[in-house]
């Protein structure tokens, strides 16, 4: 049940910002190829790109994007991408620490929580107007309805984190470095010799000899290799 | 009184360590539930609205573009574009790993990547040439920054955003400070490497360099691409980064095949996640710049910065020291969120120009990121050296000191910024 939220959540926001892309970059294209079929005169092509309207494609960009960022900031949750100012709480011992961390946590819970049943009784109240959206005459309270249901997923994430944080003392962390393909790239300039290259972790442990003078200290050069996240290559 | 009282409750609430929009969001309601007449319904409306604006919707698209070209490969490509324009100087691998670093930030939009793209790459090749590690480390983690000066760049966005600046000016204003910053620190290597007598690369052909151009041009159209289009109008500046991430996806998966059509449901995901977070952040710093235009905070600031006589010298120079604490600590759009709304109103009373104040706090985020004790690129150089936050610092005193010097250029020489925009009409 909660596996079938979680893929949920993560495919609609990877459909929204392609979907959002995708309507931008046919709406610039459309209006290009509408001067363009005017300047150049061919008239049938005109008339049949003109009777598409894509004014309203601002406006549903617009709205795709505010029910990608609630609903991507609960799965931010999850993968920790909401960062603080952590610096000084992990200066403190282990147990005062988790308790600031769990502090934070339910910090989060409380302010998506209120700010989820602020939502709802605004789109109750705007559920009873006739109040439509400028171009897409949608009902405001549909556009809306993203407010309460992505605050209050948010909360839930938050209290997830939580109690699993209590329970096995580990936090999602997001790796905001990764690189695609790095390694097969340190590897590939590896096989070609190109610039006579070494992996990472040798280069740190050649480099640490140099300045220290030791010399031929080769046998802990299999702990930097590690950690260059390659393997193989030069034994 | 309420201008101290709002911001050491945010102060108190950020350094327990939640998450900066948590922080703003909470400041916000404990103010409203308690001092104040606010009627909560239109700090709701807030929370609705934040965000409903077009111009906004550039960072996700700009981040999807940075994404699909934030690749190993497309740094590999820049590698060897910049040693063999720059790699038979003095420090030749340390000047290309400045080039490269310019380059591949400018394109993929991330400073921590970029130091772990060209850092990865080129360290190796650069001590085994006989390089010192801390020169490697120095040149990557502070060349890394550059990424978000050189157009485009999400935080010039995030200043415009919460300023009601021009982006299409902002970008365009970046590109002079951007390639003179790179100029310069270019310089310091040089003079670092002529002195200790670093290893030079053979001077490459115009063939090989031709066919290195070739190679890496895709990525660097993409800069081509929205500047121009921004410039010549025929763009606004979200459709500009609508374009260039269907372009940067077409590049990555058809043209270079660094990334089979697989992936690309994980990069959306991927981009979708870090755009979340950074509209989450603004929807909640929306409602903090309201609470305080609501108590009529920048405006008394301001009013006070003028009766007191403190100038325009005087308050930039305090700016760049309190923004330097910020970018420390914090990451430099949440950075721009919080502090804009009180600095900005203050600079215009001054009558210091909206856009040359845009670049300056850019650079000033820039210089942030490499300032010791805790600047996130010597966090990632620190990481994938293997050297202590210290030594890493050490390693980057030369450069840091070159990137003060250029900010106190910025700051007070705003021809430096300004001219190009204004030749081109766009002031």
């Amino acid at each position: 049940m909660l596996r079938i939220l979680d893929r949920l959540e993560e495919w609609l926001i990877a459909f929204l910002i392609g979907a959002a892309t995708l309507l931008i970059f046919t709406a610039v294209l459309h209006r290009y190829s509408l001067g363009l079929a005017n300047a150049w005169g061919w008239d049938t092509a005109y008339d049949w790109l003109f009777k598409f309207n894509l004014s309203w494609a601002q406006e549903l960009c617009i709205y795709m994007f505010v029910w990608m960022a609630k609903f991507g900031a609960a799965y931010g949750v999850r993968t920790g991408i909401h960062v603080g100012v952590d610096v000084l709480i992990n200066n403190l011992r282990e147990g005062l620490r988790a308790k600031f961390v769990l502090f934070g946590l339910f910090a989060g819970a409380l302010f998506t929580g209120m700010v989820g049943s602020f939502g709802a009784s605004f789109v109750w109240k705007m559920a009873h107007t006739n109040a439509t959206s400028p171009d897409l005459e949608v009902p405001v309270w549909i556009v809306y309805l993203a407010i309460p249901l992505g605050s209050y997923l948010m909360c839930f994430r938050f209290l997830q984190v939580a109690w699993s944080f209590y329970r096995t003392g580990e936090l999602p962390h997001a790796d905001h470095a990764h690189v695609e393909g790095l390694e097969d790239e340190v590897e590939a300039a590896q096989a070609a010799g190109r610039q006579e290259p070494v992996f990472l972790g040798e280069a740190i442990t050649l480099s640490e000899e140099r300045e220290h003078l030791h010399g031929g200290h080769l046998g802990d050069d299999g702990q930097g290799r590690d950690g260059a996240g390659t393997t193989g290559g030069r034994s | 009184m309420t201008a101290l009282i709002i911001f050491a409750l945010l102060l108190i609430l950020m350094v327990t360590g939640m998450p900066v929009s948590i922080a703003l969001g909470l400041t916000v309601l404990t103010y409203l539930f308690t001092m104040t007449s606010v009627p909560i319904e239109s700090v709701a409306l807030k929370l609705f609205t934040g965000i409903e604006k077009f111009e906004i919707m550039a960072i996700p698209f700009f981040i999807l573009a940075g994404n699909f070209l934030t690749h190993g490969g497309v740094a590999r490509r820049m590698i060897d574009f910049a040693s063999s324009v720059v790699g038979h100087y003095h420090g030749g691998l340390g000047l290309s790993a400045v080039f490269a670093c310019a380059l591949f930030a400018a394109v993929s939009g991330s400073s921590p990547a970029t130091v772990v793209a060209i850092g990865s790459i080129l360290l190796p090749s650069m001590v085994k040439q006989g390089f010192p590690m801390r020169f490697g480390v120095g040149t990557i983690a502070t060349a890394g920054g550059l990424g978000i000066l050189i157009p485009p760049s999400i935080v010039m966005v995030m200043y415009a955003v919460s300023t009601s600046s021009s982006v299409g000016a902002l970008f365009i204003a970046g590109i002079v400070p951007g390639i003179a910053l790179a100029f310069m620190l270019g310089v310091t290597t040089w003079w670092i490497a002529r002195r200790n007598h670093y290893p030079r690369q053979p001077r490459a052909d115009w063939a090989t360099r031709w066919r290195a151009f070739r190679k890496s041009v895709w990525g660097l159209l993409l800069i081509v691409i929205v500047m121009g289009g921004i410039y010549s109008g025929a763009f606004t500046p979200t459709e500009a980064a609508a374009v260039s991430a269907v372009y940067a996806f077409v590049i990555a998966v058809f043209v270079y095949k660094d990334m089979p059509l697989s992936r690309v449901p994980k990069v959306l995901l991927d981009s979708a996640n870090m755009s979340a977070m950074l509209l989450y952040i603004i929807t909640n710093a929306v409602l903090f710049a309201y609470l305080l235009t609501y108590e009529d905070i920048p405006q008394q600031i301001a009013q006070w910065m003028v009766d007191t006589g403190f100038g325009q010298i005087g308050y930039l120079a305090a700016v760049n020291v309190l923004l330097l604490v910020a970018g420390n600590i914090m990451e430099p759009t949440s950075v721009i969120l919080i502090t804009a709304p009180v600095l900005f109103p203050v600079a215009m009373a001054l009558g210091i120009d909206p856009i040359h104040f845009g670049v300056m706090i850019t650079v000033n985020m820039e210089v942030g990121m490499i300032t010791p004790p805790v600047g996130l690129n010597l966090y990632v150089a620190s990481g994938i050296a293997r050297m202590g936050l210290t030594e890493t610092s050490i390693a980057c005193f030369p450069w840091l000191l070159t990137m003060l010097v250029f900010l106190m250029m910025i700051t007070y020489w705003p021809a430096l910024s300004l001219w190009l925009p204004r030749t081109l009409g766009m002031l």
